[in-house]
């Protein structure tokens, strides 16, 4: 989806008569081609997110409260995670074509949005009625509709602004994402509390209830969907639009041709988000555990990986843009994490150092580690390159969820810390391999931006003088050409001194290529 | 490049100071442990006017110069004697008539007689039961209105250890009941163990023991509560001579790999007065289990209360004055509350089961140290990457010196 944004084609194709279609009485808010219409537009997409990233963090923030209310230990909590990403590691390669393809991108998003709805309801009701079994079904439903939605919502975001305000919607619709769950994990404890007051007491009952209250942000969500349908199929009729594409191309036979580079890619990605996304599941209750002396209430910890990257990953992005060098700024990502789990694991310093320190390394490789993909893999292959990637990272981490859970239940938080730190010395290793792998093959993933751009430059004219080149070799064929039957019969007629049309003319070919003509 | 290489010293440094490798805080090198049950004693006649068995357990523990003796007996509530002496031929005696009669004092010594290094003594003396009204499970925040009427321990009606005891395993089980108010089929137990060796406890929370040490299973099972919303707390009474002191002490360590989620060790240690070194200790996890499975879901935290120092001569102990005599004036005697349960609502009533394990032993407390495997784990992960750090500059350097050899000079 990251891709879908260069070959998606311009926007502006799709208004080629607005000028002529404009409806004279239409206001700044009905009017799709205005701005304010745009940001009504863009209101209901960064709503669109909001539900699904609102409930996927939800188990994270109830901990507590989902193990003794359902009596389960950490390695069957962390199955709610597990059971969110295992179909992601097939739907990642499919979500594009359902949407491109089969339900379109309004109907698609309808589809997805219901699917987190029903999944969440289904978590919900898995509580209610005291079956964590259900809950599961529930948070695989969920996760059926909740990573595809994203793909649609960025559609979304491209078909509307794309040529506009695209970056900045992104930016947006990312921060939207972050607020979602940084809301949740901050505010579900206390809706918890306060069901628990007027259900009197703790229990399935009162989880269920707070789940359920928590499943609005979907209906939200899923009226948003109508919204957007509603609106896309309208500015269609008035400019002739077409619906949104992902442009995702996946074959599945490209993954024989990934680089080495490539791999190692795809490790220090799998290695690093592994190291995050259940820590961040996991850790209100470790640090509710351990460090309580610091903190009274730590449920908003975990979540400050997100606040930070927030407003790090543009500033970030700009810099890895700027500078280049991409390699080196996943080793100093991912050794900067590495640090930060080291420092949870052996120390008992405030823990809000080196969540700080986890938030900065997180957006720093978020922003260093995706663009690399583009410069080891051909443009035809990207969309299966990172469909790859999303599902072997989804992969990673349904199996390391339940690890993880396994292991703070079995052998505790530090051989927990110890364990992530090994994930992410794999990861490093995986980079500095990269790195040499890069040094060694002369790639250029590792250029700084300047070179890059003189490499660029340099292509740009290569490619240029060869054009030309064809181009004159072409046109040196085309005068060597021998006349058709009718150009031979023209010519005849011509000497004869027969009156011919004005198109007849034999020079008009020759005129066309007024360089040989010079 | 160079840059890597700080990063990767900079990792590895904290890695070894945050690690250190104490050893197991033994300053005795022990032989030989057994148990002796009622030493010098013909088992077969009773004591008249006891209802209770006697029961004096002799663990023994020879080292190579001297010996610790743990006495462990139910005459009065359960104790435990801790003596050191400097010879490893130091013999218990007891003089069985004197110490059932009235007359009981100095009926237990050492010979020689003035091998006896250092002596001390643990009286479990008292179970609290309280109503925990406001939810907090919290002895000193609980008004003394919401205590239940306690079970003092010396009351108590014990089995006979005798038919628990396990040689080869050293393991002995000193049960009890309320003589008073029968509990049903509940009872108190003291699951005692000794050790030959350093090692960890198979169950949970895996105390970490040697040779020094005995380690005590504290198990209330079965009782029927005086209330729906009962807590429980043990009260321990222990002895010293008023040149040495009790402290209590709590050490935090992030190490949890043999007991997760528990982050909090106590410890009561009995020093001399402005020093440091430590006689002797009792060590427990901030943890008690609510079940016999010891699972960790089944974890309920334990806290203590500051101690409370007595003099000496309040104590009216069988087994106290038995060894020590009856002047106590140059004793202090101290009082240490461990009270069990979770501010979460549920209250000793959902399982009827409480465990708690503590150990007692001489000498420095056993520290707990980072096991071989996070440090392997650290240590591979840590260094493979410097190591290919190190092969790939060197590859590279020799590419690049042949790239460049090759080139010829220009003229």
């Amino acid at each position: 989806m990251l891709d879908g944004e260069e070959r998606e084609s311009d926007p502006d194709l799709y208004f080629p008569h607005m000028d002529k279609i404009a409806h004279p009485r239409m206001s700044a808010v009905t009017d799709p081609r205005r701005l304010l219409h745009r940001l009504i537009v863009l209101l209901f997409m960064c709503l669109l997110g909001f539900g699904s990233y609102f409930c996927y963090d939800n188990p994270a923030a109830l901990q507590t409260e989902v193990q003794s209310d359902m009596k389960v230990n950490t390695a069957a909590f962390m199955q709610l995670y597990a059971w969110y990403s295992w179909p992601n590691v097939v739907l990642c390669f499919f979500g594009g074509f359902l949407l491109d393809r089969v339900f379109g991108i309004r109907l698609g998003t309808v589809i997805f949005c219901l699917f987190v709805c029903v999944g969440q309801v289904i978590v919900a009701t898995g509580a209610l009625i005291n079956a964590f079994w259900l809950m599961e079904v529930g948070r695989f439903v969920f996760g059926i509709g909740g990573e595809s939605l994203a793909v649609a919502q960025n559609t979304y975001a491209v078909s509307w602004f794309k040529g506009k305000e695209l970056n900045l919607v992104f930016g947006l619709q990312l921060s939207m994402a972050r607020v979602g769950s940084t809301v949740n994990m901050n505010i579900m404890g206390w809706v918890y509390s306060q069901i628990a007051k007027m259900n009197g007491g703790n229990g399935p009952s009162t989880l269920g209830i707070s789940l359920m209250i928590a499943g609005t942000t979907c209906v939200f969500s899923l009226i948003s969907a109508f919204a957007l349908a509603y609106l896309d199929k309208r500015a269609e009729r008035i400019l002739n639009k077409e619906q949104g594409k992902t442009g995702e191309v996946i074959k599945l036979t490209d993954v024989k041709d990934f680089s080495l580079s490539l791999w190692l890619i795809f490790i220090v990605c799998v290695g690093y988000y592994v190291a995050v996304f259940p820590f961040i599941g996991l850790g209100k209750l470790c640090f509710d555990q351990i460090f309580f002396f610091y903190l009274q209430n730590c449920f908003f910890l975990p979540s400050i990986v997100y606040i930070i990257s927030a407003p790090a990953s543009p500033v970030f992005g700009l810099m890895v843009d700027k500078i280049g060098k991409n390699i080196i700024w996943v080793l100093v990502a991912v050794a900067t994490s590495l640090a930060s789990h080291m420092m949870l694991a052996f120390t008992f310093w405030n823990p809000w150092i080196a969540m700080c320190i986890l938030g900065l390394g997180y957006s720093l490789l978020a922003c260093a580690l995706w663009p690399m993909v583009a410069f080891v893999v051909p443009d035809h292959q990207l969309g299966t390159a990172y469909g790859f990637m999303q599902s072997i990272q989804n992969l990673g981490l349904a199996v390391i969820s339940i690890t993880a859970g396994a292991i703070l239940d079995t052998r505790g938080y530090l051989f927990l810390e110890v364990f992530f730190s090994a994930c992410l010395c794999l990861s490093l290793i995986a980079s500095v391999m990269l790195y040499f792998v890069n040094l060694l093959q002369g790639g250029e993933l590792n250029l700084s931006a300047w070179k890059r751009s003189k490499q660029e430059s340099l292509y740009a004219a290569e490619t240029e003088k060869r054009k030309r080149l064809r181009q004159q070799k072409e046109e040196e064929l085309a005068k060597l050409r021998p006349l058709s039957a009718f150009g031979v019969r023209n010519r005849y007629l011509s000497r004869l001194g027969a009156q011919l049309p004005d198109h007849y003319s034999t020079h008009v070919s020759a005129l066309a290529y007024r360089s040989v003509l010079k | 490049m160079y840059l890597f290489f700080f990063f990767f010293f900079f990792f590895f440094l904290p890695l070894f100071f945050s690690s250190p490798l104490r050893g197991g805080g033994s300053n005795l090198r022990i032989v030989l442990v057994s148990l002796e049950y009622n030493p010098g004693r013909n088992n077969t006649k009773e004591a008249p006017g006891l209802d209770s068995h006697v029961n004096l357990l002799h663990i023994r523990a020879v080292g190579h110069n001297d010996t610790l003796h743990y006495l462990w007996s139910t005459l009065g509530a359960p104790t435990v004697i801790l003596i050191h002496t400097n010879t490893d031929s130091s013999q218990l005696h007891v003089n069985w008539e004197k110490l059932l009669s009235g007359n009981f004092s100095h009926a237990i010594w050492i010979e020689p007689v003035g091998a006896v290094l250092y002596s001390t003594v643990v009286i479990f003396s008292k179970i609290y039961e309280y109503y925990d009204a406001r939810n907090m499970a919290d002895l000193s925040k609980t008004p003394p209105s919401d205590f239940y009427p306690t079970y003092d321990l010396a009351d108590f009606v014990w089995d006979n250890i005798n038919e628990t005891l396990n040689y080869q395993m050293l393991t002995g089980e000193l049960r009890g009941r309320n003589a008073s108010q029968p509990f049903q089929n509940g009872s108190v137990s003291f699951k005692i163990s000794a050790f030959k060796m350093t090692q960890r406890d198979p169950i949970l929370p895996h105390l970490l023991h040697n040779a020094n040490t005995t380690k005590l299973e504290f198990v209330i099972d079965g009782i029927l509560p005086q209330g729906n919303c009962s807590h429980f707390a043990l009260e321990m009474v222990l002895l010293e001579k008023k040149e040495f002191d009790r402290k209590l002490e709590t050490i935090r360590t992030i190490d949890d790999e043999y007991t997760p989620s528990i982050f909090q060790m106590a410890e009561l240690v009995a020093v001399p007065r402005n020093r440091s070194d430590i006689l002797s200790f009792l060590q427990w996890k901030m943890v008690a289990y609510k079940s016999p499975l010891a699972l960790r879901e089944h974890s309920l935290p334990c806290r203590q209360y500051p101690i409370q120092r007595e003099n000496g001569t309040t104590l009216t102990s069988r087994m106290v004055h038995a060894f020590f005599g009856d002047g106590l004036e140059d004793y202090n005697v101290f009082a240490v509350n461990v009270s069990f349960g979770l501010a979460d609502g549920v209250f000793y009533n959902s399982t009827r089961y409480l465990t708690w394990s503590v150990l007692i032993g001489y000498g420095d407390p056993v520290k707990d140290t980072f096991s071989i495997l996070v440090i392997s784990i650290m240590a591979i992960g840590l260094g493979t990457p410097l190591l290919l750090l190190l092969i790939g500059g060197i590859v590279v350097c020799y590419k690049r010196r042949n790239k460049f050899s090759d080139y010829e000079p220009i003229n």
